[in-house]
């Protein structure tokens, strides 16, 4: 498992030289704090996170919790909840890591062909991933939808920075899109 | 690679959950001495070739004999090898500075050190004699900050020590 100082120093130590450029490791290490609240973001709200993509998933595909579908009966729908859980999970470890090698390491390989021979369909595996890449960077940017919330509307805090972590929003969803493209 | 980033990440997936408020705050004190240690690295890295000339000066004036015919400094081409060697764990440690732990030096200088040099019969003795002279001739402010110094003699205690 590599973080993204380890990686820097890996790649450098492949031609022996030192680590040239140390600007972007300074800025991570600038950042670092918003990078930790990134991380809470999604941490706190992980099992409502997880719960919503699934059941919108489910939502846009009924047939998964008719008899046949593959969130039926209860028992598979409970390990659709427990995967859609590791995959948040791996993704969080490779936000704090800023480095995506804990996600293929330990998650996403062999993923693909375990659900393929599990019958798992990827189609709706990749919609819930979906789900959950557009609720992560509505809690990192600390922009929840208040239309679509409602009464359950939760905020991390006020912001603090201008640019609402843009850049860490799109680090989470480059994680995301690892994981789509490796279903796929 | 062990860091503290790793470490946390390796015993949070242990258990199976998310990365708690302790986890980010381990990683968060490691953060606040990663701007020392950067400094710490990019002095050293700047100038690798003339800490390590200068530590490999260092020992084969302090072992004069290693010059002998038939020691570890007595041709042109042993040389060249020793002062790669001292060269190579400046830059681990410039490495082990920049993760924030020791896992480049333990990974990639520390294991196996001890089978290869009884193998090639080196003397360690010069190896630690160089590596004090670069600990030792480390001054602050005009190197590097003193909290910069102090990361970096560190790593190097770290090497000696693996040494002895």
């Amino acid at each position: 498992m590599l973080d993204a100082f380890s990686r820097a120093v890996v790649s450098a130590d492949a031609s022996t030289a030192p680590v040239g450029d140390l600007s972007a490791l300074k800025a991570f290490v600038a950042s670092g704090n918003r990078r930790l609240d990134a991380v809470n973001a999604i941490a706190s709200n992980a099992s409502c996170m997880v719960s919503d993509a699934i059941a919108g998933m489910i939502c846009e595909n009924q047939g998964l919790i008719q008899a046949g579908g593959n969130c039926y009966p209860n028992r598979r729908m409970a390990a659709c909840l427990r995967d859609g859980e590791i995959v948040l999970r791996y993704v969080t470890y490779a936000l704090l890591a800023g480095d995506a090698s804990v996600l293929d390491d330990r998650c996403l390989n062999g993923l693909k062909e375990t659900y393929a021979a599990l019958g798992v369909p990827a189609t709706s595996t990749v919609r819930a991933v979906q789900i959950m890449k557009a609720q992560a960077a509505a809690h990192i940017a600390d922009t929840p939808s208040e239309a679509r919330a409602g009464a359950r509307l939760r905020k991390m805090g006020s912001p603090v920075v201008e640019d609402r972590c843009a850049s860490l929003v799109a680090e989470a969803g480059s994680y995301f899109d690892r994981v789509i493209s490796a279903l796929g | 690679m062990k860091s503290v980033v790793t470490t946390v990440i390796a015993a949070a997936d242990a258990a199976g959950r998310f990365p708690s408020t302790s986890d980010l705050e381990s990683v968060q004190g490691s953060l606040q001495r990663a701007a020392a240690r950067m400094e710490a690295a990019e002095k050293l890295s700047g100038n690798l070739d003339n800490v390590a000339k200068e530590a490999y000066d260092a020992c084969i004036a302090k072992y004069p004999y290693l010059n002998n015919a038939g020691e570890a400094n007595s041709t042109d081409t042993f040389k060249a090898k020793c002062l790669r060697d001292v060269k190579h764990y400046m830059r681990l440690i410039s490495y082990s500075l920049i993760v924030g732990g020791t896992g480049p030096l333990d990974e990639w200088g520390i294991a196996g050190q001890r089978e290869v040099y009884r193998a090639l019969n080196l003397p360690t003795g010069p190896y630690v004699a160089a590596l004090s002279f670069a600990r030792n001739r480390g001054c602050a402010p005009r190197d590097m900050s003193a909290q910069a110094l102090t990361e970096y003699n560190a790593l190097v205690d770290y090497v000696i020590n693996s040494l002895s």
